[in-house]
């Protein structure tokens, strides 16, 4: 106790107190792991975890299938937001998912390219009634630089907007009452103890659990509180038993009939946590009635199990460059190229590019959605309509370079001088030592076996340097391809 | 000024250590000479496990960030020279849940990457050598392996508060 309060004291004289820059508490369910905030546009990949839209997309790979950054379970789809956890992150922490709303769009701006709207006319009505001043002050005033380097006062600010509207009385919601209590509270817990703010947090938890209901959290199949949630491809939430397995065939979805890639997405345990946690009285009820039909049907429960309880790292994903080009096989691979009807990225196959779409983005299908005619809307708000056309696409030269490298075919490389064993730091501990030793080691010759050997090494330098990729690679290698040469091939970023 | 993920989330990562972080451990965002605090370096301290042979000693590690972090891992850096089987001449950590392309998830925290590494001093991994002496001397002289890690804790006192 003596001692932790030593630390704190030390903290406080070291920098000032940046906490607390909103009045609510956000659940440990709801903060996204990649960006450590709350979640903001919701998605579900089929291991059950949950990220925000951005988040995903930054962390997904251009070149090949992407994991999981909880679980790292593969994944080749970019699944859609899912809309019902984005209204009921709203409806929960209304004035952090308006914070998180803002600052996206800001990134969203200096981007160049946008997550999709949802033009639901309560979302919108419900932001600008409840939270005038805050939305303008925040859009005008905080930006990202000013909330670091300004942390605290700038909280305060906060603190003092949202009170604000509801004291004015004339447009208090329901919910606002609470949320001015809890206002007032956060403003006293920076001087509360550990244990204090604990049972702080917990009491505000049972505030919020008024304001959701059963009817924010159905299965989109029958229609009662979601128990042992799922969530499709396409965003959609179910219950784990609503999802027949069907044997051999794909699961599609029931609302917008979009077929889910894949075997059935596990649980998403946060979500059923928490709405255990919330609705315990429903919860239950859903549990005795399904066991119930379990009971019934004499059948065994489908085992899905949460990667949290799996082992970590079941999956051993390829660690070379080798392995990458064995990932692509045959395959045309349109590197940095995603579809915008399943979402696959990179894009396998066929790849069909709209001629008219002028955003930002390009609106891209693969060989499947094209010929399904899919008739979704761009993934990153491309106003992408039925009517327009599309061309062709041939895959980026990048992996016909990457061939070219390996098979020794590229012109010059024998005189290019031979790295020093030094350099094969930056593969870092991908490489077995043998293959440092064999890789580092060794003069240049004009033999074509270690002429390969040697290529390897130089695609090794980009595709497994641990070095940012969008920096040139640090250390002196004639060889190496930089990544900022290797986007301008694609023609495209990668982020 | 972009990356504008990287840096929200590096401005997370600092509140939560703030709010709670093992004993010990120092982490701190760099600040520069203008005053102003660079989140994308961060000068930490590793404390050497007690009951080892690397108590006593608080060793300085930089965590350098990217923009692309936390999609990227960053690189941690021990002082050049650091003796330890699995830290390059550079000073450069090599440890799987470091790399991109095997451990990294960018669920890991700052907190998990340190204790990570206090694990790994006392834990060498033998099969992914990063420097010569290091990996020798663990290898072949357990003996003088030990002189060598306690000198090197000596060489890292803690800092007088």
């Amino acid at each position: 106790m003596d001692l932790s309060d030593q630390v704190k004291k030390m903290m406080e004289e070291d920098e000032p107190d940046d906490d607390a820059d909103s009045f609510e508490k956000i659940s440990e369910a709801f903060i996204c792991c990649i960006c450590l905030d709350l979640l903001y546009k919701p998605i579900v990949l089929a291991c059950g975890h949950m990220s925000c839209f951005w988040c995903v997309q930054r962390s997904m790979s251009g070149l090949r299938e992407s994991h999981c950054p909880i679980c790292r379970q593969p994944y080749q789809h970019f699944p859609m937001i899912c809309k019902m956890l984005h209204f009921l992150l709203f409806k929960i922490y209304p004035a952090s998912y308006k914070r998180r709303q803002t600052q996206i769009l800001e990134y969203e701006k200096e981007k160049g390219s946008f997550s999709p709207q949802f033009d639901d006319p309560a979302f919108i009505l419900e932001t600008e009634k409840k939270l005038p001043r805050l939305s303008s002050a925040q859009e005008s005033t905080v930006s990202e630089y000013d909330l670091l380097s300004h942390p605290s006062s700038s909280s305060k600010d906060q603190i003092l907007l949202n009170v604000a509207p509801s004291e004015s009385g004339s447009i208090i919601e329901e919910n606002a009452g609470p949320n001015l209590q809890i206002a007032a509270e956060d403003v006293e817990s920076t001087i509360l103890s550990v244990d204090e703010e604990k049972k702080l947090q917990q009491r505000i938890s049972s505030v919020n659990c008024h304001q959701i209901s059963v009817c924010d959290v159905l299965c989109t199949l029958c229609k009662e509180l979601l128990f042992r949630p799922i969530v499709l491809n396409c965003g959609h939430a179910y219950c784990e038993s609503c999802i027949a397995l069907p044997t051999n065939e794909m699961i599609r979805c029931h609302v917008c009939q979009i077929k889910h890639p894949g075997k059935a997405p596990k649980v998403c345990l946060e979500l059923d946590d928490f709405l255990e946690e919330q609705l315990p009285i429903e919860y239950a009820k859903r549990r005795t009635s399904f066991q119930l039909k379990q009971d019934h049907l004499q059948q065994e429960s489908s085992t899905t199990c949460s990667s949290e309880d799996a082992p970590e790292s079941v999956y051993l994903p390829p660690s070379s460059a080798e392995n990458l080009l064995s990932w692509w096989g045959d395959h045309k691979v349109h590197v940095g190229a995603g579809c915008d009807g399943c979402g696959m990225y990179p894009i396998i196959g066929d790849r069909h590019k709209c001629k008219e779409c002028v955003e930002g983005r390009n609106y891209d299908l693969c060989g499947e959605c094209y010929a399904t005619g899919s008739k979704l809307p761009g993934r990153f708000n491309q106003q992408h309509t039925p009517e327009h056309t599309f061309e062709i696409m041939r895959p980026n030269s990048i992996r016909n370079i990457m061939l070219r490298l390996l098979r020794g075919q590229l012109e010059d490389t024998s005189a290019a001088p031979n790295p020093s064993p030094d350099t094969t730091e930056n593969q870092h501990s991908s490489l077995s030592s043998d293959a440092q030793e064999a890789a580092g080691g060794g003069p240049a010759t004009n033999d074509s076996v270690n002429q390969g050997c040697e290529n390897e090494r130089l695609v090794k330098c980009w595709a497994e340097s641990n070095e940012p990729w969008r920096s040139e690679p640090s250390h002196d290698c004639s060889f190496c391809i930089s990544p900022r040469q290797i986007e301008y091939w694609m023609g495209m970023g990668l982020g | 000024m972009s990356g504008g993920i990287a840096r929200g989330r590096l401005a997370e990562e600092r509140k939560a250590w703030r709010k709670n972080h093992p004993h010990g451990f120092v982490a701190r965002p760099e600040t520069l000479a203008d005053g102003s605090v660079n989140l994308m370096t961060w000068h930490c301290t590793i404390p050497g496990k007690t009951g080892t042979d690397w108590e006593g000693g608080n060793y300085p590690l930089t965590l350098h960030f990217s923009d692309d972090y936390p999609s990227k891992p960053p690189k941690c850096k021990f002082p050049p020279g650091f003796f330890h089987p699995n830290v390059y001449p550079s000073g450069t950590v090599c440890l799987s849940i470091l790399n991109e392309d095997s451990g990294w998830r960018p669920a890991i925290t700052v907190k998990q990457i340190l204790v990570g590494i206090q694990d790994l001093l006392d834990q060498p991994n033998p099969a992914d050598p990063a420097q010569t002496e290091g990996y020798h001397l663990f290898i072949q002289d357990a003996v003088e392996y030990k002189k060598k890690v306690r000198q090197q804790a000596k060489q890292y006192p803690p800092l007088i508060a």
